[in-house]
């Protein structure tokens, strides 16, 4: 096989396992922390890695091998199916998230504003994050909040210590909610007089 | 007849078990796709062993599930339950693929391995062998102890695993999972190995 094919199919099978831990992590944070909108981001993700699965799929079977390849060509499509049904059992449990929980006493599953909770915060170009590595910029000792994942022109990033913010990033973080009012104003948002609540009520009609 | 496993029930908070089929579901993946990187059949075989304690979580859930439903009402709200279980049980099982195909030992294309070398934060396991410095330390000391920042995933001592564990205190032959850059678990490793 050519160099490039190689890279290039090594490259999306990265992106199919990330994106697959990538929406493992947030499915269970969703249900855990009552989050309709990481749910949300769950299922948007179910589609971008249906399509990253077919793309690899269409690669292993154009490229030609020997015969006595086919063993382990096998278990490169069995990996690539892994990291679907791994996207898949996510997927399901943040549809579980989004049909809502009601709150009851097994569960213990009520969320107060003194709980962690959800945040979505976009960085404005003024603010002190942008330029700067997160390690650098020390977000979570300074507000409490940890940053789950970037939106970055429709891609998704799963943050390391050494990521660089731009302006236009899209943060969404979870922490404890005293300190939302604190992460929004580093990432240059003005924070609103109301904070937000997470409610788990069933929906009127379901 | 089919042999049945015997799975042990445990009084435990639903918030609790899901908490812990998180942890476990990462550690599982993490776990298997390090196997492959390094054609570690011992980490496979630990990947396996994981997959009975999950099924076993699951267990517990929907014993706790079904003991706690009276009502329709309740029957609704927390099938969802049942079926975030039904979902943890599809990843551990995914997993458990990935490591079986170490344990079956067939090979594993290059495509997979420079794909899994490609990521910066490896997994790696540690035992800790006799007159190790890390012994009787707690894993909360690791990170200062590395210098580059190592997250222990997960303890195994003997049969028994500890995810996520903190306020343990080291001892001779605990298996460590740790996760962090490679000079990090490096130096972890020399330490684990070595009587200072």
């Amino acid at each position: 096989m050519d160099e490039q094919l190689f890279q290039k199919i090594v490259k999306n099978l990265v992106e199919l396992k990330d994106t697959s831990e990538l929406m493992m992590d947030l499915a269970y944070s969703s249900l855990l922390l009552g989050s309709r909108e990481l749910a949300e981001e769950v299922l948007r993700l179910e589609d971008h890695i249906d399509n990253i699965h077919h793309e690899f799929q269409i690669f292993i079977l154009s490229y030609g091998g020997a015969e006595k390849e086919a063993e382990s060509r096998l278990g490169l499509i069995e990996i690539g199916e892994v990291a679907e049904r791994i996207a898949d059992a996510s997927a399901d449990i943040a549809k579980v998230a989004l049909r809502g929980l009601e709150p009851h006493p097994v569960m213990e599953l009520v969320i107060s504003e003194a709980e962690e909770t959800v945040v979505k915060a976009t960085v404005s170009k003024n603010s002190l994050l942008v330029g700067r590595a997160l390690k650098e910029s020390k977000v979570a000792e300074r507000t409490g909040m940890w940053i789950l994942v970037v939106l970055r022109g429709g891609s998704w990033l799963r943050p390391t210590s050494e990521t660089i913010i731009q302006s236009g990033d899209v943060l969404i973080a979870t922490g404890y909610a005293k300190g939302v009012d604190d992460f929004k104003k580093i990432a240059g948002e003005e924070a609103k007089r109301k904070r937000p609540r997470i409610s788990l009520r069933r929906r009127p009609g379901r | 007849m089919d042999r049945s496993r015997r799975f042990e029930y445990k009084r435990m908070s639903v918030r609790e078990a899901l908490i812990e089929l998180k942890d476990l579901s990462e550690l599982m993946v993490d776990l298997a796709y390090s196997s492959v990187l390094f054609d570690s059949k011992e980490l496979a075989q630990e990947v396996v062993e994981l997959d009975e304690r999950v099924d076993n979580l699951v267990f517990i859930l929907n014993v706790s599930t079904i003991l706690a439903t009276r009502d329709i009402e309740e029957a609704e709200s927390l099938s969802g339950v049942i079926e975030v279980g039904s979902a943890a049980d599809d990843i551990s099982n995914a997993a458990a693929d990935v490591a079986n195909i170490v344990i079956r030992g067939t090979g594993i294309h290059p495509l997979v391995k420079e794909a899994l070398r490609q990521i910066k934060k490896q997994l790696s396991r540690i035992e800790v062998k006799q007159g190790s410095m890390l012994i009787g330390k707690k894993i909360t000391e690791l990170d200062t102890i590395s210098k580059t920042g190592v997250n222990t995933m997960a303890l195994r001592r003997d049969k028994t695993w500890i995810v996520s564990p903190e306020t343990e205190q080291i001892k001779m032959g605990d298996v460590l999972i740790v996760r962090g850059m490679q000079e990090g678990t490096e130096w972890l490793r020399i330490a684990a190995e070595a009587g200072v």
